[in-house]
């Protein structure tokens, strides 16, 4: 059929909002569609989505014109995706596959059921999963950035200085880390670095090495790693485990499905 | 943005022994007069990289240059705007605006009609101009591809025009060049376009214009790779020549179209660059004050590719600038798309020559900008340390939002113009008269001159909006507090600093100085105050790993860095160290001893580090200050500046030495490699296919990526792993030692 259509239906903002009703009416329609792929059945609820979508774009109603001409952009687009899915466009298409796996994993967890509260098993579990709870071992500490090639030479001469209250010239500046969670000291300077700036003495400069070179710190202070209190803490631990327990059903489930497929992995 | 400055006693007691010395008093010489500031002067912000549907954006020219330049319904008010879509054709009318509330009575709203239409379906296929890549007339043509000199000539000029009354702003065209022999160029010609100081008085439809775009048409004909047009401009007999060059009797002259037509094959790259050096020749001598020509996400598209249009060298940027050093000044090395999936665009493997796969130079960006500007000691310093007037540049490349409309303020995507970064520059009322009264006084040429002078620097997420910085010899009455009072005084008021009979030199400036004559340096930047254009009101992910709690809209300037490199003179053409690739799969391996001679320059480095504790900083004013002394310079160097809102030590963002790390670990290209979780969830989700206006997430959206994909959690990513992660980068001030090396390219 190439009827020539009203410029407006071609919009984009019209198309994106059948395009949307098409998604949501797909599902009813697959299933109503029975087994003959050849038929298309145009329903009152495809004409409510197509009237609520003209009306939020337009600011009115659609006549029985527009109505028509909006039917037939739903037609259009239904052909296009049938034929589309027979030959075989949506494979490899990640985004469908990703709205698939979205709505295939709604369906497993619409089998799943909250789990039943037990304080023994909570308690249990949060012990398992303290470090996620724990203050971590912070520490605070001042960098006096040097200048130029950073031996430990160099360095130590510009700590002795800075010790002594002397500002050797052309040195670079000051960095301040305040409250950094040790973890993150290791990453950025190596744990040699983060054990050693631990240990020293506040409020003294000390060169130390890193992963990069030899630098001028300052132990500000290091607090000890603070416990997680389980009674505190109870209400957020409670969710945090209901969605473990959920994200462990959802898990089993699926890798029960995988039993009825054989997968290879590479050699 | 302004919080409140909270020292340590250890941290104070360390800036009381550090700052001190910065500030000691210096002296200016008997024959200076004390620098001051210039209310002649003030920064104006603006955007010269973004797209319309004319190209392959996503909204018309009316609609861009609205939600750039407007301060109600887009809060970003860019000062000036270029609009600069691709060269070569396309067949679509960006001049149709999508609905009524873009209407104007010259450009109204027309039924039916919108950005997306045909130039067939809208001014008719017979109206269109020149001929197809075959030679047919393209009059002839169903839906005919209209060339860009043409849309530019007759139908975007005459609305920039009208618009830049209408808006009382310094708003015209520019172009994105599809460059021969390499990717894009951002550029321009503005003789004959004019700025209207008051607006238009149209009752009805149809404008005419009282300037033109004609000579940028002519360029975008004559140079621009994917003109395949042979009509010399329909009608205008345009002949593509450049004084002194060998034009006919080249061998890849076409007579008919009056213009070079490099051969495609082997060598391609080669001719292709010999093109473009000759359009910026054909600038330099036609338009040589009234041109610019700034090579776009320079980093983009790999390394130079002999044969292929693929990136650029730093012996093409080079070339560029001999060929015209008033017109190729820069580049933009802190590219646009933002938000994307691959910050910029850039990524691994992006490019094929010849079935060999090279990555974006750098591999990525390196917190948003290209290696090329990023690395310290890079290309970029390699030019400065010729003494060069290369600028660095930012721009938004804006196309469209990704998977939300163009209304909406999330993005996958792009930027609009000003939104995340912008470009300040500074403009200067003529000796004699007061400031600017208003935007609109600005002409192109004044814009065009201020991106020349090299006195502006770029900042995105509106990390900074203020900056002053100069640099001053120093003599026997020079008074620090003087000239600390001066900067903080530009910066609070967004005027100039007067250098003139100071002794003084500012960014683009070169300060010229005794062999062992000590010089003063002073800095100011504005943190602003209140909330930023991010629509995102919780933590920072990226500083949550280290213990710090900031909104993302609300970031603080963490540090300020004070780069230095010496200046050793101009790289002779065809010499070893005047051409040279960076080096592929620098992610993998960033071995500065891999970067050839001439892409480098080993003197350049961080010589300070201002933070919390060793700048002086106004709580109220969001005002930091930082005064220094480079003492007895004997050799002739540059200072220049970048900020940043992460400190040094954060992961997968920054090293230890608070250098920006590679972007990949933002990057939802490859979502495996993505590390920084965002865990805060929304009090209100938004619905899908809704349009969002607000500015007030409160949670990681939806768009975040996950890895695995559906199921895994989120992480930092898109728009929310650009708002992590700001900038700000200055031009450089130039030392030149008197009986030294010259720093022969800034007057």
């Amino acid at each position: 059929m190439s009827t020539a259509l009203p410029s407006w239906t071609r919009e984009p903002l019209l198309h994106f909002l059948l395009a949307g009703a098409i998604l949501f009416g797909l599902d009813a329609l697959l299933l109503a569609r029975k087994d003959d792929p050849k038929h298309i059945v145009v329903s009152a609820a495809v004409d409510e989505e197509a009237r609520q979508a003209f009306t939020a774009a337009r600011g009115h109603a659609p006549n029985a014109a527009e109505l028509q001409a909006l039917r037939q952009v739903y037609l259009d687009n239904e052909v296009l995706y049938r034929e589309g899915i027979a030959m075989g466009l949506d494979k490899g298409d990640t985004a469908i596959r990703e709205r698939v796996i979205f709505k295939a994993l709604a369906m497993v967890e619409a089998g799943t059921k909250p789990p039943v509260q037990d304080a023994d098993t909570l308690q249990k579990w949060f012990e398992k999963n303290r470090s996620r709870y724990d203050n971590p071992m912070r520490l605070t500490f001042d960098e006096a950035v040097f200048a130029g090639a950073s031996t430990e030479q160099a360095v130590q001469g510009f700590v002795k200085a800075l010790n002594l209250g002397e500002e050797p010239e052309l040195q670079a500046g000051l960095r301040v880390f305040r409250d950094r969670p040790v973890k993150t000291v290791v990453e950025s300077y190596g744990e040699d670095f983060a054990t050693a700036l631990a240990a020293l003495p506040p409020n003294v400069w000390h060169a130390l090495k890193d992963k990069q070179g030899w630098r001028a710190v300052r132990l500000g202070a290091a607090a000890a790693a603070i416990p997680a209190d389980f009674a505190t803490l109870r209400n957020v631990i409670q969710q945090d485990w209901v969605d473990a327990m959920m994200a462990e059903q959802r898990s089993a489930a699926v890798h029960a499905m995988a039993k009825k497929y054989r997968i290879e992995f590479p050699q | 943005m302004k919080h409140p400055l909270h020292l340590t006693p250890l941290a104070a007691a360390v800036a009381a022994v550090l700052v001190g010395s910065l500030v000691a008093p210096v002296a200016f010489g008997d024959d200076s007069k004390k620098p001051r500031a210039d209310k002649r002067g003030q920064y104006v912000t603006g955007d010269f990289h973004n797209h319309t549907t004319c190209s392959d954006g996503s909204i018309s020219l009316q609609k861009v240059i609205k939600k750039s330049t407007d301060t109600t319904d887009t809060p970003w008010g860019l000062d000036w705007f270029v609009q600069a879509g691709h060269g070569g054709n396309g067949n679509r009318n960006c001049t149709l605006v999508e609905d009524a509330t873009l209407s104007t009575p010259a450009y109204p709203f027309v039924e039916g009609k919108s950005p997306s239409t045909t130039w067939a379906n809208s001014i008719g296929a017979a109206a269109v101009k020149g001929n197809a890549s075959n030679g047919t007339p393209l009059s002839g043509a169903a839906d005919p591809r209209m060339w860009r000199w043409q849309s530019i000539q007759e139908y975007q000029y005459p609305i920039t025009e009208y618009l830049s009354g209408l808006r009382n702003l310094p708003v015209f065209m520019g172009m994105e060049s599809v460059v021969a022999g390499h990717e894009h160029t951002s550029m321009t010609v503005v003789s004959g376009q004019v700025v209207l100081d008051k607006a238009p008085t149209n009752t009805a439809p149809g404008f005419t214009p009282a300037g033109n775009a004609t000579a940028l048409a002519q360029w975008s004909y004559c140079f621009d790779r994917n003109d395949a047009d042979n009509s010399r401009g329909a009608g205008q007999n345009w002949d593509c020549s450049v004084p002194a060059s060998a034009n006919s009797t080249d061998s890849n002259w076409n007579a008919t179209a009056a213009k070079l037509v490099p051969a495609s094959g082997t060598g391609v790259g080669l001719r292709g660059h010999a093109k473009t050096v000759e359009g910026v020749k054909w600038m330099a001598a036609f338009h040589g004050q009234a041109s610019y020509y700034v090579p776009a996400h320079v980093e983009r598209a790999g390394p130079f590719n002999p044969d292929g249009n693929n990136g650029f060298n730093v012996e093409h940027l080079r070339n560029f600038n001999n060929a015209g050093p008033d017109v190729a000044f820069g580049f933009e090395t802190q590219p646009g798309h933002g938000a994307s999936d691959s910050r910029g665009e850039y990524y691994q493997d992006r490019n094929s020559f010849g079935g060999k796969r090279y990555d974006s130079v750098g591999g990525t960006t390196f917190g948003g900008t290209g290696i090329y500007g990023a690395k310290v000691g890079g290309v970029w310093d390699a030019l400065l340390g010729e003494g060069r007037g290369f600028w660095f540049f930012a721009s938004s490349d804006w196309h469209n939002r990704g998977s939300f409309g163009p209304d909406d303020r999330r993005s996958t995507q792009d930027f609009y113009p000003g939104e995340y970064q912008r470009n300040f520059v500074m403009v200067k009322a003529p000796q004699g008269k007061k400031q600017y009264q208003s935007l609109g006084q600005l002409k192109p040429q004044e814009i065009v001159d201020s991106l020349r002078t090299g006195d502006n620097w770029a900042a995105s997420g509106q990390l900074i909006d203020r900056l002053a910085f100069v640099a001053c010899a120093q003599g026997e009455d020079t008074d620090a507090g003087d000239l600390r009072e001066a900067v903080v005084a530009a910066a609070a008021n967004n005027v100039a600093v007067d250098v003139e009979d100071a002794r003084c030199a500012t960014m683009g400036q070169k300060l010229v100085v005794r062999p062992g004559q000590s010089v003063v340096v002073a800095i100011a930047v504005r943190d602003p105050q209140g909330t930023s254009f991010s629509p995102y009101t919780f933590n920072n992910p990226s500083l949550a790993q280290v213990g710090i709690s900031q909104p993302l809209n609300q970031p603080v300037l963490d540090h300020v860095d004070v780069i230095r490199g010496l200046v050793t003179g101009y790289k002779t053409p065809g010499a070893a160290d005047y051409s040279g690739a960076w080096p592929d799969n620098w992610v993998e391996d960033q071995d500065m001893a891999r970067v050839p001679a001439a892409a480098k320059n080993t003197s350049a480095a961080v010589i300070k580090t201002f933070a919390d504790g060793s700048w002086k900083a106004s709580a109220k004013s969001g005002i930091r200050s930082m005064v220094f002394t480079v003492p007895a310079v004997t050799q002739s160097q540059y200072l220049r500046l970048r900020g940043a809102n992460l400190p040094a030590g954060v992961p997968y963002e920054t090293d230890a030495n608070g250098e920006p790390m590679a972007d990949v670990y933002t990057n939802a290209g490859t979502p495996s490699m993505l590390k920084i979780k965002c865990e805060v969830t929304p009090t209100a989700a938004i619905a899908s296919g809704a349009t969002y206006t607000g500015a007030a997430i409160d949670g990681c959206p939806a768009h975040m990526a996950r890895y695995p994909a559906v199921t895994g959690p989120q992480y930092v990513s898109y728009d929310v792993a650009a708002w992590a992660d700001l900038s700000f980068y200055s031009n450089p001030v130039f030392i030149e030692v008197k009986g030294g090396t010259l720093v022969a390219g800034v007057k």
